[in-house]
């Protein structure tokens, strides 16, 4: 009795806002089930279902949501080398000298700043200062400085640095064609077209014979490759990062010792000691990114290019998204999200059957 | 550095040059690391910059304005007239600051309280069917957001809490992730704490109050930052939820603002600002936690 008095509220809302929920939209997809006040919900069996595997957008945003899914394993080795940098000894000085090295940076960075700033040279002087202090913190607050600095893009995901890379991406006065002309005009390269980022169809797999209504004019970056970069600046130094700093630091030193001992250079260390060590990590990484990444998109997808250039960017969520709440067709939306269910449970248990004996072995 | 120079057996030119190798060594990861936390900053710092340009040189290429004007923050915050409109701003920027806090601080409450309760029936007091109804809360967690989504707009039209705070709040506020999360937290505590207070005469509740959740502080912090920011982040439900202005959180406002002065960038950059600051303030204060609770809760799940 005393444990349904504690339970009750949070078993209430979990029957309402959950449990209730999953077995309704369930029943649902197998309905016409739509918010517009004309129809009338009728049982359609497997209908909803049928439609989709002839649906040749749900195909073609599949296939998007795959295609972002190439940057997982990019973010992965990206957080995992950032990883390995920050559980790596940094003595740049002693804590002693610590604060006379950080006073005479500060200062020379000051000064620095001060005489470009005098000089007329005011975008230099913010470059040069942005420098000194990113140094300055790494002196002064060592490693944590720096996983601070990693983990603030993934920190502020959202809205509000979706809106921003928007402006960095625009083809004529953004941050990034900015910074490309210039590298390529140094490089002497100035006649080479610049990417038109998010409002081109092209994609680096642009090449592969797909079907004509997947919408791909060529080999180049585009609209997808944007997000992709995005997403894997926002999630580079993010979770993955902490994950592997604590699988990195479980490590036993012994067998980096007996290692080097036996000669083993850095690379040797890392593929039979590192690697292998982190494999269950690395497993709860892959599951984890493999179950947002296919529910992923969203966001980006409604803020940045409402699903476009010619539904490029449109994902599997989106999609549910435009279905369920623009189009009103909410019966065909449940039935793509429980498909969609469907994909993950599969893949997880993929992963688990074939990770479990990876991580077992090693 | 000092046990290399310690080891006798090396000769002294060979210990010479391993510490050189290593100095070397040392600082090209600090400069490895110092280029890739500008990269990480770049983008901030021309956020920043944008956001005090005048409209005429927000399409120029260069950072730093050459004329600043700080006033775009005062006219998103509706404190001056749009220099272009020549009135203010249709949009109530600091309304959505106060309906996210808001919002977010009603979820996270509940969401502590709601959870904790459940956490401490499902770790401390045995009852028949426990582990059954425990498999039926990890089950549902499985199921994508996405799923539940529809089915709770509908529920939200029944019960007539469209486009209201309560519409937004409820939902969030019974967590299957939270109970699991403080479940396997509750149940590295010692049960002989328990089973000394029943001694004791203390009732269920007051081994609740008086034991456990002082003990349960770390995971209660952890469960309240996560919820917190994921409610401050939320974007979904807020979007097919809330219609009028005035109860918008920032992140669909942020949406309606760039709709409708998308053309200003400065306005929407001081906007961005002001979206993203307090994630820093919070993340600098948090952050030891917040490091703590995502490795925990890797470690237990």
């Amino acid at each position: 009795m005393a444990a349904l008095c504690f339970l009750a509220p949070n078993l209430l809302g979990f029957l309402v806002f959950t449990a209730f929920p999953v077995v309704f939209s369930l029943g649902m997809s197998f309905t016409n089930w739509s918010l517009k006040p004309t129809v009338v919900t009728r049982f359609v069996g497997l209908r909803n279902y049928v439609d989709l595997f002839s649906d040749r957008h749900f195909w073609f945003y599949l296939y998007n949501t795959v295609y972002f899914m190439l940057g997982i394993p990019i973010g992965i080795a990206g957080s995992l080398l950032l990883a390995i940098f920050l559980s790596q000894p940094l003595t740049v000085a002693s804590s002693r000298s610590r604060f006379v090295l950080g006073g005479a940076m500060g200062c020379m960075g000051l000064l620095a700043v001060l005489f470009l700033v005098i000089a007329g040279r005011v975008e230099l002087a913010l470059w040069v200062g942005i420098l000194f202090s990113a140094t300055l913190v790494g002196i002064l607050t060592g490693k944590v400085g720096f996983r601070t600095l990693f983990y603030l893009p993934n920190f502020t995901a959202g809205v509000a640095v979706f809106l921003l890379w928007m402006q960095l991406y625009n083809p004529h006065f953004g941050l990034i064609n900015g910074m490309l002309s210039r590298i390529l005009h140094v490089l002497g390269m100035g006649h080479v077209e610049l990417p038109a980022w998010l409002s081109s169809t092209r994609s680096l797999l642009g090449f592969l014979p797909l079907p004509e209504s997947f919408n791909c004019t060529g080999v180049g970056l585009g609209a997808r490759e944007a997000i992709m970069i995005m997403g894997i600046w926002l999630g580079v130094g993010g979770n993955d990062m902490l994950l592997y700093l604590a699988g990195l630091s479980n490590i036993p030193l012994e067998l980096y010792e007996s290692a080097q001992i036996d000669g083993a250079g850095v690379w040797a260390r890392f593929c039979h000691i590192t690697w292998p060590q982190l494999a269950p990590t690395t497993f709860f990484i892959v599951v984890m990114s493999t179950i947002g990444g296919l529910q992923g998109g969203f966001e980006m997808a409604r803020v940045m290019t409402e699903g476009g250039p010619a539904g490029t960017t449109t994902t599997l969520s989106y999609y549910i998204y435009t279905v369920g709440f623009e189009r009103l067709d909410m019966g065909y939306a449940s039935s793509i999200s429980w498909f969609l269910f469907l994909i993950i449970l599969g893949l997880t248990l993929i992963n688990w059957k074939f990770g479990n004996r990876y991580v077992g072995i090693s | 550095m000092s046990v290399s120079r310690d080891k006798s057996d090396l000769s002294s030119k060979a210990s010479h040059w391993h510490l050189r190798k290593r100095q070397i060594g040392q600082l090209a990861l600090f400069v490895a690391m110092v280029s890739l936390a500008c990269l990480a900053l770049v983008p901030f710092v021309w956020m920043v910059c944008a956001s005090v340009k005048p409209h005429s040189e927000v399409e120029a290429l260069h950072f730093w304005p050459r004329n600043p004007q700080p006033a775009n923050y005062l006219v998103v915050l509706r404190q001056r007239d749009d220099p272009h409109l020549e009135r203010k701003l249709d949009l109530h920027f600091g309304k959505w600051y106060f309906n996210s806090f808001f919002v977010s601080s009603w979820v996270t409450m509940l969401t502590v309280w709601t959870s904790s309760m459940a956490a401490f029936a499902f770790s401390r007091i045995p009852w028949p069917g426990r582990d059954k109804v425990f498999l039926m809360y990890l089950a549902t967690m499985m199921v994508p957001g996405l799923v539940l989504m529809i089915p709770n707009y509908q529920i939200m039209v029944s019960l007539k809490l469209v486009n209201t705070y309560q519409g937004l709040i409820l939902p969030g506020a019974f967590s299957a992730f939270g109970t699991f999360l403080l479940r396997q937290f509750m149940l590295t505590i010692p049960m002989s704490l328990d089973e000394a207070a029943e001694i004791d005469g203390a009732s269920h509740f007051r081994t609740f109050v008086e034991v456990v959740l002082p003990l349960a502080r770390p995971g209660l912090i952890t469960l309240a930052i996560f919820c917190f920011l994921g409610n401050y982040r939320s974007f979904f439900w807020p979007l097919v939820m809330i219609k009028d202005d005035w109860l918008r959180t920032l992140p669909i406002g942020m949406l309606s603002f760039n709709s409708s002065y998308g053309q200003q960038t400065e306005l929407v950059m001081a906007a961005t600002v002001m979206c993203v600051l307090p994630l820093v303030v919070l993340f600098v204060i948090l952050q030891k936690q917040l490091v703590r609770g995502i490795q925990l809760g890797a470690v237990k799940g």
